[in-house]
């Protein structure tokens, strides 16, 4: 899977993750900011505008990784 | 203050001056929050906070005379500076290769350049022209990043760049005040001229020396594990560096950028900025709004066209650095319009440089010009960069390389990396695609994969081979087989890529990927 992951030095901003192609040509560029905020861009397929950008403070990055990575939780 | 006094009307609340800085510092932030509903920056509202409340609007004189808030404002600067130094990257400069560097000083040269000249041309002095070679050469870095995040731009291919030109103009700065500050310091002779352009630079170097060496043994100075403590030592140092920087007749601005640097090496610096970041803002805020008030809205008037001049240039000049860059880094239409657009906001530089300017006693109309110049240019750059596809449309494509070019409308991430997956290949089934002929079927047109020479049917053909090739072999590239057609397609970038006007054979287009 790794070879799948681009980063990219923001200079000034922070780190980029470009998660290559996913399935059906769909890309996720996660920004980190210096101060701990991500940003999560999403993509459609070929598109160049990202058809939706989540801001997350760093708690809120860790709960989403979390569920992402199939963490089990009771509400 | 006198002159309130003597009109009566303002007395005893204007000569408050908490009240001056207070209502001032609220107007600027109720500007400001109405600019970005609009998307625009901070600084051009902060600005026409000083200009309404300063002395040249009738009605509520707040500001009789901007020279009250010259220590805050002064203040402002300093932490500007020396913010700027404590975050900036060195590690990743030194990583970030030849190509940016050379992007970046193509970028300065063609804007400082051309700024001196027209410094020149407008009838300005020598001493003037080159503070005003500055002013319209350096991109405001608060302007540029802003609209890269607000135009949601941090993921595109050419961001990057952007964000490296920024940071090597900052660097670019250091050099430029260094020598300009002595220049427009008014020596005497020749000789003394001299002696003060090697002081600067030496002081510039003694930092660097600093930085490099003995960062630690600065830092062991305000190093605190208290937050308290520590942005207190840190503000200490940077006024300490800045006024001893000055009284040598070296800027302070200078000073203050170089000391920053120095803390960036060390390990407080993650702890610095956060804590020098809010000092920053405020007293930068009162540094825009001082040089609001400090505008003669009378002579405005006079350098209108002038600022208007400028603002032209610096468009047409940073449309032609896009295009370069995107060149260099074999980017498309879209980027280079991006690029270019993007770089376009002036700001704190630029009035940092009239401030130095002002205080040495240049001509008058400097200011109002580069106070007119940035208020265009601060509003203009956001729109223009959100509007960067317009201008794209525009651009024509003998400008760029020609592999790389820019289908109607067809909307690319970055250019295509695959070429180096194409090879010299015969069609393994001249006759016609493969698949088909071993079916009994058929097709509209033919496809030629680069990378083994299967020969497959369109997309418009029913049984889709071509593809259906590339998603089994993973050969991203394919050549049209059609007489006439030499186009290339990348299936992973979706990149139609069109072997221009020189190349009609596969080799020649292949051959320009350097």
């Amino acid at each position: 899977m790794g070879r799948h992951v681009k980063i990219q030095e923001l200079m000034g901003i922070g780190k980029r993750y470009d998660l290559g192609v996913l399935g059906g040509g769909q890309r996720v560029s996660v920004v980190l900011h210096k101060d701990g905020h991500r940003e999560l861009y999403a993509f459609e397929k070929s598109a160049e505008e990202p058809s939706a950008v989540l801001e997350l403070s760093d708690d809120e990055s860790r709960m989403l990784g979390a569920v992402l990575a199939g963490t089990y939780f009771e509400d | 203050m006198l002159q309130a006094a003597a009109a009566g009307e303002t007395a005893g609340f204007g000569e408050n001056e908490l009240v001056t800085i207070g209502a001032v510092l609220l107007l600027a932030a109720l500007l400001a929050r109405l600019g970005q509903r609009l998307s625009l920056p901070t600084i051009p509202f902060f600005m026409a906070a000083g200009i309404l409340l300063g002395p040249s609007v009738p009605g509520i004189v707040l500001v009789d005379d901007p020279v009250d808030l010259e220590l805050l404002a002064s203040l402002g600067l300093i932490l500007l500076l020396f913010h700027l130094g404590v975050e900036f990257p060195v590690q990743q400069v030194v990583r970030s290769g030849r190509r940016l560097l050379l992007v970046a000083t193509v970028y300065i040269v063609l804007n400082v350049g051309a700024g001196i000249l027209l410094g020149l041309a407008l009838g300005f002095g020598a001493q003037e022209a080159l503070v005003i070679g500055g002013a319209v050469g350096i991109s405001s870095s608060a302007i540029v990043t802003k609209v890269l995040i607000e135009l949601r731009r941090l993921a595109n291919a050419e961001t990057p760049v952007v964000l490296g030109i920024i940071v090597v103009e900052d660097i670019f700065l250091a050099g430029y005040l260094a020598l300009l500050s002595p220049i427009i310091g008014g020596a005497e002779t020749p000789l003394a001229l001299l002696g003060d352009i090697a002081l600067s630079f030496g002081f510039l170097l003694l930092l660097v020396v600093v930085a490099r060496f003995a960062a630690g043994a600065v830092a062991a100075v305000v190093h605190s594990r208290e937050d308290e403590l520590l942005v207190i030592g840190a503000l200490g140092l940077v006024l300490l560096v800045a006024g001893t920087s000055e009284e040598l007749g070296v800027s302070d601005a200078i000073g203050a950028l170089m000391i920053g640097l120095v803390i960036s090496r060390t390990s407080l610096s993650e702890r610095v900025e956060r804590l020098v970041r809010p000092l920053r803002d405020a007293f930068a805020a009162v540094f825009f709004i001082a040089f609001g008030a400090s505008i003669d809205l009378g002579a405005i008037g006079s350098v209108l066209v002038p600022a208007l001049i400028a603002g032209c240039l610096t468009l047409v000049l940073n449309l032609a650095a896009g295009v370069f860059a995107a060149r260099v880094y074999g980017y498309h239409q879209r980027a280079a319009a991006n690029l270019g657009l993007t770089l376009l906001g002036r700001g704190e530089f630029s009035l940092i440089l009239a401030t130095l300017a002002v205080s040495a006693g240049l001509d008058d109309r400097l200011a109002s010009f580069i106070a007119v110049y940035v208020l265009l240019l601060a509003v203009v750059s956001p729109l223009a960069a959100a509007n960067a596809a317009w201008v794209a449309r525009r651009l024509p494509d003998r400008l760029f390389r020609e592999n790389f070019t820019y289908v109607r409308g067809e909307t690319m991430a970055s250019s295509c990396t695959h070429l180096d997956t194409v090879r010299q290949v015969e069609p393994k089934t001249p006759e016609g695609c493969e698949e088909c002929l071993e079916i009994g079927d058929t097709w509209v047109h033919l496809r030629l994969c680069l990378n083994c020479g299967h020969v497959g049917c369109c997309d418009d053909s029913k049984n889709k081979h071509a593809a259906a090739h590339f998603r089994e072999e993973d050969h991203p590239v394919i050549q049209s087989l059609e007489p006439e057609e030499s186009w290339r397609w990348c299936f992973v970038d979706k990149i139609l890529i069109d072997p221009g006007a020189t190349g009609t054979s596969g080799e020649q287009a292949q051959g320009t990927r350097t």
